[in-house]
C-alpha cells in the first residue's frame, strides 16, 4: 500500500518538475513550483527526513514562493486587462528552433552526466550506513539528543555557520542591487482592518510555534532554520500589514540583529581555538547550552535576513513603479 | 476497530469529494469571484472532513487537538487570503469604490 503512495508521489513530482519548466506562462510556472515544493516536502516525509521536509516546505515552497509571487508582480501588466489578453502577455517569447540545438545538446549531455553521477553515488553508499554509527556513538557528547541537530550544530557546525553566511550574502546582494537607503519608507502599503486583525492574532502564534520548533530541535525534528522561517514570516506579515519592523528600529540595531548569529558563531569558534581546541569543538559540559544560544541567535538573524530580503525587494519594486507608472 | 475504520474512510471520501468539487469549480467557473468562492468554501469543508477522518483514525485526544488546530489555521489563512484577493480584484475593477471607503 505505501509503495503505491511512493510511486504515485514520484510520478507526480517528475511530472510537476517537467511541467514547471516547460509551461509557457510564468504564473503557471510559479504555482507549479509551489506544488512541486510541497510534493518534495511530502517525499522527504516519506523518506523519514522530517527536518528536511519542514525546511523544504517552509523555505522552498513558502519563502521562495513568496519571493517569486512578488517578482511576478513586476512582470504583471500595470493596467488591468481582460483574461484573454493576459495569456499573450505572460507568454514567454518563442525563439526559433535552430538557436535551441546547442543548448539542447548541452542539456542532454548534462543530464546524462548527472544521471551517471547519481547512479554512481547510489552505488557507492556503503551498507553500513556511512558515518551513522560513529555519529550515534558520539551523540551523548554533543549536548543534544536529536542526531540531525547534533550533526548540524556540533559535528559539522562549520556547514551551518556558512549557511547562515550564505543567507546574509543573499541579503547583501539585494542591498547592492537596490541600495540600503530604500529602507526608509514606513507605512507604504495601506493597512486593511481585517488583515490587521488576522496579523494581530497570528503573530504571537507564529512566534510561539517558532520558539517551540527551535527548542524541540534538541530532541526531535526542528531547529534554527525552521524557526527562522516562521519568525521571518512574522516580519513579512508585519511588512505587508503596513508595519515594516526594521524601518522602525535604529539602523545599528538592525545590523546587530542581522549579524549576531554569524558573529556569535565566529567569536565562539575563535574563543574555542584560543582555548586550545579546534574550531567549533564545544566542551561537552556546555555543548547543549552553547548550541541553544547559537540556534536562538542564528534563528533571529536568519529571520531578520529573510524579512529584510523580502522587504527590500518589495520596496525596490514600489520605487520602480513610481518612476514609470504605466507602460 | 472495524467501525472506526469505516467512519474514517467515509469521512475522507466525503472530504475528497468536496476537494474535487472545489477543483472543478476553479476550472469551470467563469470569473475570479466565483472561483474563489468554490476554492475556499469547498476546500475548507473538504479539509475539515479529511482532518476529522484522520482524527478518528488516530483516536488520541492530543493528536485530534493538533489536527483541529491545523484545520482552524488553514481556515483562517485561506479565508483571509480569499478576502484580500477579492478585495484587490474589486478595487482593480471599480476604482471609485476605493474613494468612498477612505
Amino acid at each position: 500500500m505505501s509503495i503505491l503512495i511512493d510511486i504515485l508521489l514520484a510520478i507526480i513530482m517528475v511530472y510537476l518538475a517537467i511541467q514547471c519548466l516547460l509551461t509557457p506562462r510564468l504564473i503557471q510556472s510559479v504555482f507549479l513550483f509551489f506544488a512541486f515544493g510541497l510534493g518534495l516536502a511530502l517525499a522527504w516525509v516519506r523518506l523519514g527526513a522530517i527536518d528536511v521536509a519542514i525546511t523544504e516546505a517552509a523555505i522552498a515552497a513558502g519563502f521562495l514562493g513568496v519571493l517569486f509571487l512578488d517578482a511576478l508582480k513586476s512582470f504583471a501588466p500595470k493596467v488591468s486587462v481582460k483574461q484573454d489578453n493576459l495569456e499573450d502577455i505572460y507568454k514567454l517569447p518563442r525563439r526559433n528552433i535552430k538557436s535551441l540545438i546547442l543548448p539542447r545538446v548541452i542539456l542532454v549531455l548534462g543530464l546524462a552526466l548527472f544521471l551517471f553521477i547519481a547512479l554512481e553515488a547510489v552505488w557507492m553508499i556503503p551498507d553500513g550506513g556511512g558515518l551513522t554509527a560513529s555519529a550515534e556513538a558520539l551523540l551523548p557528547q554533543s549536548g543534544v539528543e536529536h542526531p540531525v541537530t547534533a550533526v548540524l550544530l556540533n559535528f559539522r557546525a562549520y556547514d551551518t555557520w556558512l549557511e547562515i553566511g550564505v543567507i546574509l550574502l543573499g541579503l547583501l546582494g539585494v542591498f547592492v542591487a537596490g541600495g540600503i537607503k530604500l529602507y526608509k519608507k514606513p507605512g507604504a502599503s495601506k493597512p486593511d482592518p481585517m488583515l490587521r486583525q488576522v496579523i494581530l492574532f497570528v503573530t504571537p502564534v507564529l512566534f510561539l510555534f517558532g520558539a517551540f520548533l527551535l527548542y524541540i530541535g534538541k530532541t526531535g525534528p526542528g531547529g534554527a532554520f525552521q524557526a527562522a522561517v516562521l519568525w521571518g514570516a512574522i516580519g513579512i506579515l508585519l511588512h505587508l500589514g503596513g508595519k515594516p519592523i526594521f524601518a522602525m528600529i535604529p539602523r545599528w540595531l538592525f545590523h546587530l540583529i542581522l549579524t549576531m548569529g554569524l558573529g556569535f558563531f565566529l567569536v565562539l569558534g575563535f574563543l574555542l581555538i584560543a582555548d586550545g581546541r579546534t574550531l567549533f569543538e564545544y566542551p561537552p559540559a556546555y555543548a547543549g547550552l552553547l548550541i541553544l544560544i547559537i540556534e536562538t541567535l542564528g534563528a533571529i538573524s536568519i529571520a531578520a535576513a529573510l524579512t529584510a530580503i523580502y522587504a527590500n525587494l518589495n520596496q525596490m519594486e514600489e520605487e520602480t513603479n513610481e518612476v514609470e507608472p504605466t507602460t | 476497530m472495524m467501525i472506526k475504520e469505516i467512519i474514517t474512510v467515509i469521512l475522507i471520501v466525503v472530504g475528497c469529494f468536496f476537494f474535487l468539487a472545489g477543483t472543478l469549480g476553479v476550472l469551470r467557473f467563469p470569473d475570479l469571484f466565483s472561483r474563489l468562492h468554490a476554492l475556499t468554501k469547498a476546500d475548507n469543508l473538504g479539509l475539515g472532513f479529511i482532518a476529522a477522518g484522520m482524527a478518528v483514525y488516530i483516536a488520541s485526544p492530543w493528536a485530534a487537538l493538533k489536527i483541529l488546530s491545523i484545520w482552524v489555521f488553514t481556515l483562517l489563512a485561506s479565508s483571509t487570503s480569499c478576502y484580500l484577493i477579492a478585495r484587490f480584484q474589486k478595487e482593480q475593477e471599480q476604482p471609485e469604490n476605493r474613494k468612498e471607503q477612505e
